[in-house]
C-alpha cells in the first residue's frame, strides 16, 4: 500500500509535459532575468556605490564565502548577467548558460538582500532557474513529452505553493492567529499604499475581512494540486488577481513569484510567432514554401476555407496531451 | 517520450526531499539570515489593532539649508534597509555618515549634505484602520564635522 502511494507520488512529481511548455518558459524566466536587472529590481545595482561596511552578508554569503560587492564586482555581475540570461533565452545550451545564469543571479540576490532587508519574492523563481538546467533540450512548439522537464516544471510549483502556505505558518509564528485582526496591512498602506488604497483603508472591517481572506487563501494554497484542470486555472487565475490587487493598492508587484506562477499554465499553446506568421499569410502577406516551422497551417490553393475541416485537424495536432505520441503526418490534400 | 533513467528518478526525489525540509525547518526555526530557505515573513509582524505605524525616512539638509529626500534613488538605500539598522542609527547617529557619503557618490553635482536626520512619522490606528492624525518624531541626527 505505501508502496503504491510512494509510486504515485514519484509520478505526479515527475509527470511529463510537452518540450515546448519548457521552451517556453525557459525564454519567459531567462528574459525575466534581464527585466529584473533594469526594470523590476533596479535598486539592487547602486550597492555598489555603498560602502562595503554596510554588507551584512547572509549565512550563504559567509559560508562560501562570497566577495564584497565592490562597485566593480557589482558592474560585472550585472553585466555578464545581463548579456548571459538573453543568451540562455534562446535555449541554446541549457545546462552551460543555466547553471551559469542560476550562479550569477544567486551572487545578485546575495548583494541585493545583504543590506539589511530580504524579500520573500523570489524561492520560487530561485528554483525555477536551478532547475531549468536539468530539463533538457527543447524547442519551441514541440509536442514530444519530457519527464525531466515535467520535475523541472512540477517542483517550480510546489515552489509556489510553499511561498503561499509556509507565509501562512510565518504570520502565525510571528503574530500569532490576532494577525487576522491587528493592524499589519493598515501599516502597510500608511507607508507605500496608493491613493485608490487609501480610499479603501478608513472604512471598517475591511482591512480585517482582507487580512482574514489572506490567511484563509495561503492556507488552503496546496488545494491546487488536487483540482483539475479548469478549477486549477480558476486557482492560478485567483493567485494573479490577488497580486495585481496588491500592486493596486500598495505598489508590491512579487514579479518574480508571478513568473514561477507560469508553470502552472499550458505555456506551449501560446505561439506568438506563428500567430503573427498567420495574420500576415492570412492578409496575403507573401508565404515562403520553406519558411515555416514543423506543425505549422500553410494555405495553398484549393485548400479548404479558415476554420474547415483540415485547418481543425492541424490545430489539434498542435494541442495533444502529455502522453500523445507523434505519428506520421498526414499526406498533403 | 523522453522518460528518465531509474538514477535520474531517484536523484530528483532526493533534491524534491532535501529541500523541502531545509525549507520545512526555515519556517519552523530559521530566521532572514538563512535565505533562500527562511521563513515566507512578509507583513508577518505582530501589530496590535490599536497600534500607531511607524513611517521611518532619511532627510538631509545641504549646505545652501534646503531639505533634501534621502530616498532610494538619491542614497542607493532601501527604506527597510536604513529601517532594519534604525536602533544601531539612534546609539550611534554618526553611523549616518555613510548615508551622506552615499548621497555625494551618486550626486556629484549636488551641494554637500551638512546634516542627517532619521524621522519617524507616526501615524494614529484605531481599530486596525488609518485616522488620518500623525505626528513626527526625529530619532537620530548627524552633522557634518
Amino acid at each position: 500500500m505505501a508502496g503504491t502511494v510512494s509510486a504515485r507520488l514519484v509520478a505526479w512529481l515527475t509527470e511529463a509535459v510537452p518540450r515546448g511548455r519548457v521552451a517556453a518558459f525557459r525564454t519567459v524566466v531567462y528574459l525575466f532575468v534581464a527585466l529584473d536587472l533594469v526594470v523590476f529590481t533596479p535598486w539592487v545595482r547602486p550597492h555598489g556605490d555603498l560602502s562595503t561596511d554596510l554588507y551584512h552578508p547572509l549565512l550563504i554569503g559567509r559560508i562560501l564565502p562570497l566577495p564584497a560587492p565592490t562597485k566593480p564586482l557589482v558592474e560585472i555581475v550585472f553585466w555578464l548577467l545581463l548579456v548571459l540570461s538573453l543568451a540562455a533565452a534562446s535555449g541554446r545550451a541549457p545546462r552551460a548558460l543555466g547553471w551559469t545564469v542560476f550562479a550569477l543571479y544567486f551572487e545578485w540576490m546575495v548583494i541585493a538582500m545583504s543590506y539589511g532587508k530580504v524579500d520573500h519574492d523570489r524561492f520560487a523563481f530561485l528554483v525555477a532557474l536551478a532547475v531549468l538546467p536539468t530539463a533538457g533540450r527543447a524547442r519551441h512548439g514541440d509536442p514530444t513529452p519530457t519527464q525531466r522537464g515535467g520535475w523541472a516544471l512540477r517542483v517550480t510549483q510546489i515552489a509556489v505553493v510553499a511561498t503561499y502556505f509556509l507565509a501562512s505558518w510565518a504570520k502565525l509564528r510571528y503574530g500569532g492567529p490576532g494577525w487576522m485582526t491587528g493592524s499589519v496591512l493598515a501599516r502597510a498602506i500608511l507607508r507605500r499604499g496608493t491613493d485608490l488604497a487609501d480610499l479603501i483603508a478608513p472604512i471598517p472591517f475591511v482591512l480585517i475581512a482582507a487580512q482574514v481572506g489572506i490567511m484563509t487563501f495561503e492556507l488552503l494554497s496546496p488545494l491546487i494540486f488536487v483540482l483539475k484542470s479548469r478549477a486549477r486555472y480558476l486557482a492560478v487565475a485567483f493567485f494573479y488577481s490577488f497580486h495585481w490587487l496588491t500592486i493596486a493598492l500598495i505598489t508590491i508587484s512579487f514579479a518574480p513569484h508571478q513568473v514561477a506562477l507560469l508553470s502552472f499554465l499550458p505555456l506551449e499553446k501560446v505561439r506568438p510567432l506563428l500567430w503573427v506568421r498567420g495574420k500576415a499569410s492570412a492578409l496575403g502577406l507573401g508565404q515562403r514554401a520553406g519558411g515555416r516551422t514543423p506543425g505549422e497551417p500553410v494555405p495553398v490553393p484549393g485548400d479548404p476555407a479558415v476554420g474547415g475541416p483540415g485547418e481543425r485537424e492541424h490545430r489539434a495536432a498542435l494541442q495533444q496531451p502529455a502522453d500523445w505520441a507523434p505519428r506520421p503526418a498526414a499526406a498533403p490534400e | 517520450m523522453d522518460t528518465l533513467s531509474p538514477t535520474g528518478r531517484r536523484l530528483r526525489v532526493a533534491i524534491t526531499l532535501l529541500a523541502a525540509a531545509l525549507l520545512l525547518a526555515g519556517t519552523a526555526w530559521g530566521s532572514d539570515d538563512d535565505f533562500p530557505f527562511g521563513p515566507f515573513r512578509m507583513y508577518a509582524g505582530v501589530n496590535g489593532p490599536n497600534e500607531d505605524a511607524p513611517d521611518p525616512r532619511v532627510d538631509g539638509t545641504d549646505t545652501t539649508g534646503a531639505v533634501v529626500a534621502l530616498t532610494e534613488r538619491s542614497s542607493g538605500l532601501r527604506r527597510a534597509e536604513i529601517e532594519a539598522h534604525q536602533a544601531e542609527y539612534e546609539a550611534d547617529p554618526a553611523l549616518l555618515a555613510p548615508v551622506a557619503e552615499a548621497y555625494r557618490t551618486r550626486n556629484p553635482g549636488a551641494p554637500k549634505l551638512v546634516e542627517v536626520r532619521l524621522v519617524v512619522r507616526w501615524h494614529e490606528i484605531r481599530s486596525s484602520r488609518p485616522t488620518g492624525r500623525y505626528r513626527d518624531e526625529t530619532v537620530a541626527t548627524w552633522r557634518a564635522p
